[in-house]
């Protein structure tokens, strides 16, 4: 155990003195060898093209669950990183406000300072408080983020890109992310604390309220759409920015974008969270990864609010200017693969990949050279191998934009929902809070009627110009 | 639009403003890229001061020294030779590590008599274990396992050696012992005899008892009995005294106490535990 | 001090107060009640609960433990426990020269701190009868009136981030950041500052403070205003601070009120007036005052006092003569025996101070009468009604602070 003969003793060592990297190298590379030797073993015997075939009649057989699979994977994964960025956007934007620079050291800019986050939260010890009731306390989380989630299954990012399409995707929605307020209140009251509690039941009081508005402000659209469906939702908004309805039925977003920042718990309505006055609220006895949990389930709200009111109000993977005019101009036919066609090339393909690449790096790396004087030439080559692979990644995506319709579907739709979450974040730094009474009376006063009023409204409107048409 | 009559619009207006207010330069000063903010009269620098004609302000009137509660200021002495604009030099150049501060070496009435440093011990044993350790950090917890083995506790002046010796610094070496329940800095004593200071005990006999288990286990009150086996130590009785001053023996509240059981007690504590220092 | 009045007790245990109702967690002393208020406070009616706004809070500004009793969100009795951060200073101050009860004082009220060094200051010249030099009386006022901007500042948006803002607090600080940055060219140090001294200032001004208030002094009433905007108009700060906390003129009397939450209701009192002391009858400015008597109006009253406080800077940076900043003092001082009172207007309120000297060079008694200490009662007294959350927006607005209560 002494320091002599360290190189030997570092394969032998029992698994309580490995380090934590040689307790994930070691049974990889385990893996490693035991699946080597299985192909190679199937291989041997001819069992392993029976075997891919069988695979394959499988999966093709069940492709609806594979699709099905495959996107909920997705939207589960896709969450965190979507939830860093929200999060890097709260650091950075409201420092711009407060005239502040924000995180600038961890990563260029700051942008690795939000994984760091999430990072920490994962170190932190995981402690449940004595007199906590544990099974409610350790679902809390679970159920907060579950139904923050399995909301964004429903929702079109882009023409057939969505998880699954039902026809009443509006009214799963609206079900399934009520569900969070049951986490919320689990949390407040299992946690066998008085600031808990108060924040749980702010949560049932606030979030339950805003529910009405924010049902009620959406049968506008059912009404001038006619179907549940989201994608349908989207296709009725197609065409210019006046069909958006935003545009169609401005009451309704404005009374549905209040409602979204309440149900979410956005200042100016996050009484739950308040952490000038219940510090931390239903989440003040977690610690570690559960709120982790919290955390992330609130930034993936704001972006799942953010995406619905794209998707029902700003006209979803609809591009607010239309691009087809400039295309003709420049006589630009769609499919261009036809025109750019590389298995036409060949063996000169060949060629290209082995010297266009390097000779294309090359110029670049002497243009910066030139540029940066005091760099040497290796850096400069390097800054170019980067750039060189921005530039095919910018050409790549410009195909796919000009070639797939969905590219540029889930670009607009991007762009619109992380406008929105950025502004939803510049309200968090401007605007002081509510209280609990102001809340709810704001909700059950006011919004509740006007939306309302603009059911009527838009039903009236219907019938008015229907009848109108229909006499003409 | 006037903000009160309409709506909303103080909100937007908010807004609005925040909006613009986030492409102004930023105030940030960004630390340690520019760290020209020291004004000229900061007090924060450990440095002597000169006045305006060159001469060092410091006369060495030891008050400073005597003042400070820490007693870490100190004096050196060089002969200056009856000049005395005599650049001095960082201050990081100044010290020579002593150690005894200069108030306690100057004769001076100290203000805190009862710090006294730590008791020394007799280092051989200690000696031989950090050589045996080969005087590595890295082992630190070995070597105060055995001298834990050796002295039946982690007394200050061993940790103090080791640090000497190794280069460990003395922190590291007492977050160490904390660390471990088995290493403890205080020989294991049996028993416990806690005694109730107020007013209440004290006037029905409770100082007189507190004395006579004073001269009887030869200690006085928050120590340890010569022998290790008897600690003294105070308790609270929240005012429940009645008429008798409390008294806990090893947990156990005795229902009268008088000075004379002071020395029976004492006297049987001490004979229940075995000869020399318990392990 | 053992841990054993501490430990959890059960349910049978004579000492729990037996008419509280519920889990043995709850905030009631583990003794039995000792006096009325406690009684009346600690028992609890059906549906009440304690609930405890700890020393440690993101709002109490210090270490404040505020018990409340709240019936719901609805808050039915309020009981501060004080004593977090008593210090001592008091009989430190006993302990060491009258030189050094300026630098024990200093951190009495840590965010204006030339006004807490006043108190020994002007409590031994008083004793000892000294004229001050009027170019150090000046320079005081001049970094009094600072002292009070940048508490004003931190006032404004503090009481902003307890209702939920995070913008108007780092507003504030870069205001407060300015001025600290002056005040550290001038004195040394950038919080507490020792720069007062028994007769004078420590060090007169110099160029980089004045180019520095020069530069911020061109900028910053109109920057403040500018600032205002995100708050002032601000519907929901509106509606969380207007009729919240409201002091009628008796109770303010009754409760020795004093400073801005005073003159938010309508009484125009300012020890600057009321008992003038350094140069402040030659100079001109007036006191601001409000009528409502509640969150919003000592909001705009501190705003009112700033512009106030940049027309007296004004003014005395015209009106400075030059002299010597240090009266003539032999270097051990011995402070002729007496009794003396002094009083003077700081951020919170009317600062006094009672020193009793008994003519060797260490003060006998230095009572500090501090007024955040009498303002923070009346939050007893207002907040019963009202809701949780106008538990923080109103003692914010009192502009306690805990350094100056506990001492």
């Amino acid at each position: 155990m002494h320091a002599e003969g360290r190189g030997v003793t570092v394969i032998t060592r029992p698994w309580q003195r490995l380090t934590l990297l040689g307790k994930i190298l070691v049974p990889l590379l385990i893996v490693f060898v035991a699946v080597n030797i299985a192909l190679i073993g199937l291989w041997a015997s001819g069992l392993l093209p029976w075997l891919i075939q069988a695979t394959l009649d499988v999966l093709g057989a069940n492709v609806g669950i594979i699709r099905f699979l495959a996107a909920a994977t997705v939207i589960l994964l896709i969450t965190v990183p979507i939830a860093f960025l929200i999060i890097f956007f709260e650091m950075k934007i409201i420092a711009f406000v407060n005239l502040r620079v924000g995180p600038n050291r961890i990563g260029p800019w700051g942008t690795l300072s939000s994984v760091v986050h999430g990072l920490k939260v994962l170190a932190k010890e995981d402690f449940t408080p004595t007199g906590a009731d544990v099974p409610v306390f350790t679902l809390a989380p679970v159920v907060v983020y579950l139904a923050a989630v399995m909301t964004l299954l429903v929702v079109p990012f882009a023409p057939g890109l969505y998880g699954f399409d039902m026809e009443i995707g509006l009214l799963y929605f609206f079900a399934v992310g009520g569900l969070g307020v049951i986490g919320l209140m689990m949390a407040g009251w299992s946690s066998f604390n008085k600031y808990s509690l108060l924040g749980g039941l702010r949560a049932a009081a606030g979030i339950i309220s805003y529910e009405l508005p924010l049902i009620l402000a959406v049968v506008g659209i059912v009404l001038l759409t006619g179907s549940l469906n989201l994608t349908t939702i989207v296709e009725s908004q197609s065409g210019s920015v006046l069909d958006w309805y935003i545009v169609r039925q401005p009451l309704g977003a404005l009374i549905f974008f209040i409602a979204a920042t309440a149900e979410g718990g956005r200042t100016p309505f996050d009484l739950t969270e308040a952490d000038s006055e219940i510090v931390a609220g239903f989440a003040t006895e977690y610690s570690g990864m559960r709120f982790g949990f919290f955390f992330f389930a609130e930034y993936v709200n704001v972006f799942i609010l953010s995406a619905m009111t794209t998707v029902l109000f700003l006209g979803g993977w609809n591009a607010p200017f239309d691009i087809d005019p400039v295309l003709e101009f420049f006589n630009i036919a769609t499919p261009v693969q036809a025109v750019l066609d590389p298995g036409a090339l060949d063996m000169g393909l060949l060629w290209v990949i082995a010297l266009g690449a390097p000779i294309v790096i090359g110029i670049l790396g002497l243009m910066v050279w030139m540029l940066k004087s005091d760099w040497s030439i290796v850096r400069s080559l390097i800054v170019g191998f980067l750039l060189f692979n921005l530039l095919l990644s910018g050409l790549f995506i410009g195909w796919l934009a000009i070639n797939l319709d969905w590219v540029i579907g889930l670009f607009w739709f991007l762009a619109k929902a992380i406008g929105l979450c950025a502004f939803f974040v510049l309200m968090r730094g401007t605007l002081p809070r509510v209280r609990i009474d102001q809340l709810m009376g704001f909700a059950w006063k006011w919004l509740v009627p006007a939306a309302l009023l603009n059911i009527f409204v838009t039903a009236g409107a219907i019938i008015v110009i229907k009848s109108l048409e229909g006499s003409l | 639009m006037r903000t009160d009559r309409v709506p909303g619009l103080g909100v937007v207006k908010g807004l609005v403003f925040a909006f613009t207010q986030a492409f102004r330069p930023k105030v940030t000063i960004q630390y340690p890229e520019h760290d020209d903010q020291i004004p000229p009269r900061n007090r924060g620098r450990l440095i002597l001061l000169y006045d305006e004609f060159g001469t060092l302000k410091c006369e060495t009137c030891f008050q400073c020294a005597a003042a400070c509660p820490i007693e870490c200021i100190d004096m050196g002495g060089v002969d200056t030779k009856n000049r005395f604009h005599v650049h001095w030099g960082p201050a990081e150049q100044y010290a020579e590590r002593r150690e005894e501060s200069a108030l306690r070496r100057s004769g001076r009435p100290v203000p805190d008599r009862t710090f006294s440093a730590f008791e020394t011990i007799d280092l051989a044993p200690l000696d031989a274990i950090l050589v045996e350790q080969e005087y590595r950090p890295r082992h630190a917890l070995r070597i105060l396992e055995q001298t834990q083995a050796a002295y039946g506790h982690l007394p200050v002046a061993a940790l103090q050696h080791i640090a000497h010796q190794t280069g460990a610094w003395y922190s590291e070496l007492y977050g160490i012992a904390t660390s471990y329940p088995h290493l403890r800095f205080e020989a294991p004593t049996t028993h416990t005899v806690a005694i109730c200071r107020c007013v209440a005990c004290t006037l029905s006999g409770g100082g007189r008892v507190l004395a006579a288990f004073e001269e009887h286990l030869g200690t006085s009150v928050g120590g340890v009995s010569p022998d290790g086996a008897v600690r003294l130590q105070t308790t609270d009785c929240r005012g429940e005294s009645a008429g008798t001053p409390r008294v806990v023996v090893d947990g156990n509240p005795l229902p009268r106490a008088s000075a004379a059981d002071a020395a029976t007690i004492a006297a049987a504590l001490r004979a229940t535990v075995a000869q020399g220092r318990p392990a | 001090m053992t841990t054993e009045h501490t430990r959890i007790r059960s349910l049978d245990d004579p000492h729990i107060f037996v008419d509280t109702p519920a889990t043995i967690y709850d905030a009631v002393p583990p003794y039995p009640p000792t006096t009325e208020r406690e009684a009346e406070f600690y028992s609890l009616q059906d549906g009440e609960m304690l609930i405890n706004l700890g020393p440690q809070h993101p709002s109490t500004h210090g270490v404040l433990r505020v018990v409340l009793k709240i019936d719901g969100e609805r808050v039915v009795d309020l009981d501060p426990v004080l004593g977090y951060l008593h210090r001592g200073v008091e009989k430190i101050c006993e302990n060491g020269d009258w030189h050094h009860a300026i630098s024990n004082c200093d951190p009495l009220e840590y965010i204006a701190s030339m006004f807490s060094e006043a108190i020994p200051v002007l409590v031994a010249e008083k004793l000892l009868d000294l004229e001050v030099p009027r170019r150090a009386d000046y320079i005081r006022v001049l970094a009094w009136e600072l002292n009070r901007i940048s508490s004003h500042a931190l006032f404004i948006g503090w009481l902003a981030l307890d209702l939920g803002g995070l913008t108007p607090i780092l507003y504030g600080f870069i205001e407060r950041d300015e001025i600290v940055e002056m005040l550290a060219a001038l004195t040394g140090q950038k919080l507490l500052f020792n720069y007062l001294r028994i007769g004078g200032v420590n060090g007169d001004l110099n160029h980089e403070f004045l180019s520095r208030l020069g530069d911020w002094m061109g900028r910053a009433g109109q920057r403040i205003e500018m600032q205002q905007k995100l708050i002032n108009e601000n519907e929901i700060f509106v509606r969380r601070t207007r009729n919240l906390g409201t002091v009628d003129r008796e109770t303010a009397l009754r409760m020795c009120l004093t400073g801005p939450p005073l003159r938010a209701t309508g009484i125009p009192y300012d020890v600057r007036r009321a008992h003038p002391y350094s140069v402040y009858p030659e100079l001109d400015f007036e006191i601001p005052t409000r009528t409502e008597g509640d969150s919003w109006a000592r909001y705009m009253l501190h705003i009112d006092e700033i512009k106030q406080s940049l027309h007296i800077i004004d003014q005395v940076l015209h009106q400075i003569p030059d002299g010597p900043i240090m009266a003539k003092l032999p270097r051990l001082l011995r402070v002729p025996p007496g009794r003396a009172w002094i009083a003077f207007e700081s951020p919170r309120g009317q600062y006094g101070a009672y020193g009793i000297s008994d003519g060797s060079d260490q003060p006998f008694r230095l009572r500090i009468h501090d007024p955040s200490y009498f303002n923070l009662q009346t939050v007893g007294l207002v907040t019963p009604g009202h809701l949780i959350a106008d538990t923080m927006a109103i003692m914010s607005s009192l502009d306690p602070i805990m350094g100056g209560i506990d001492k």
